[in-house]
């Protein structure tokens, strides 16, 4: 739920990443962080388990600055991939504005896949949404890892709702920035 | 998303937003005063159930609000799942205790948190009466921001503005 803050003019929108455990959403966060402008975000927020992975989520603040008189930020927010954490996952969720839905391009990730995207659809339906026509992007990620699963096949499995979609290799921050401008922007068409 | 988002086929493009004018952030701003001067409260905060900050009172700059709007809306997003488990209908409030300070947060009109930081010298019940009093309040302010927010967004959110935003998206996030 975007905010307007007409009065201190400030427009705030809820970004989250979300997709299996050990998908690369935290990595998308990491090489923002690392990379954007200094001026444009804030510091990194994690909440996760001795083994470094995520327990509740994580988060990052961007700012893009003062336009038309308006300071626009968008925090960005990771869920945690595994199962067990699915109410935390609906709890991350609320008051979202736009969805990066990260996938794990390995064949054996397949099928988690799409158990994931399953329980988002149903996730947002609980909190009033259809998936059809809200800002969601689909992020491809771990291009870069041998026998990865063909775009095409991730395509008809995976999207069938035709939403943009991103090859990206997460962690040498290939297809990042062009996931996270998109998701941006259609977020601010909805606005 | 909470009430507003619920209610189904209204237009949905106006309903996911909360905008809040001038005069209702005046109207904010005035009772998390009042409320932190009578609390003696280091901080009061109002978020939106999503994290985001709408008004703050207290020094600025001593802490990363933004990054304790995050944790504190994720916290409450959580504690009401646990009334779930539990069967209970429902946490409207958590109450987060530290050796100096301690957080009571309380939800209001199902959309906002509002949020009090204060320390050992303030009684608990006393925080617990106050907050109930502020939030009769801020929900009467909330009931006119739903119903007056369409008309404040369309004088900002323009064809120009969404337009600068992208701009300043592609020269900020470039690889």
């Amino acid at each position: 739920m975007a905010l307007i803050n007409v009065a201190s003019h400030e427009i705030h929108c809820k970004i989250v990443y979300y997709g299996t455990g050990f998908c690369g959403k935290t990595t998308n966060l990491q090489y923002i962080h690392s990379h954007a402008p200094r001026q444009s975000h804030g510091e990194l927020l994690t909440i996760a388990t001795e083994s470094e992975r995520t327990l509740f989520f994580d988060f990052l603040p961007l700012d893009l600055g003062t336009v038309n008189d308006f300071r626009v930020r968008f925090h960005l927010y990771t869920v945690p991939g595994q199962i067990l954490y699915e109410r935390t996952r609906l709890a991350v969720l609320n008051g979202v504005d736009g969805i990066v839905f990260v996938v794990d391009s390995q064949p054996e990730k397949l099928e988690e896949n799409f158990q994931s995207l399953i329980e988002l659809e149903t996730n947002m339906r609980r909190l009033g949404n259809d998936l059809g026509d809200f800002p969601l992007v689909f992020q491809w990620n771990k291009r870069d890892v041998a026998g990865a699963v063909p775009v095409a096949t991730l395509d008809r499995y995976l999207n069938r709702r035709r939403k943009q979609t991103f090859e990206a290799a997460a962690i040498t921050g290939d297809g990042v920035f062009p996931t996270l401008r998109t998701i941006c922007k259609n977020v601010m068409t909805r606005l | 998303m909470g009430s507003i988002g619920n209610m189904g086929n209204m237009g949905m493009e106006n309903l996911t937003n909360i905008v809040v004018s001038e005069g209702e952030l005046g109207n904010i701003t005035r009772v998390l005063g009042r409320l932190t001067l009578d609390t003696g409260a280091t901080h009061v905060l109002l978020l939106d159930k999503s994290g985001q900050l709408i008004a703050t009172q207290g020094p600025a700059g001593q802490r990363d609000i933004i990054a304790l709007g995050a944790l504190l809306a994720g916290a409450f997003a959580s504690s009401r799942h646990v009334a779930e488990i539990l069967g209970e209908r429902d946490f409207r409030s958590i109450l987060q205790q530290g050796v100096n300070e301690s957080i009571y947060t309380s939800l209001v009109g199902e959309q906002w948190l509002l949020v009090i930081v204060f320390d050992k010298q303030t009684h608990i019940g006393l925080v617990k009466v106050l907050a109930r009093k502020a939030t009769e309040e801020l929900e009467r302010v909330l009931e006119r921001v739903r119903v007056g927010g369409r008309q404040a967004k369309e004088q900002v959110v323009n064809v120009q503005f969404r337009s600068s935003v992208e701009n300043t998206i592609d020269l900020l996030f470039q690889d």
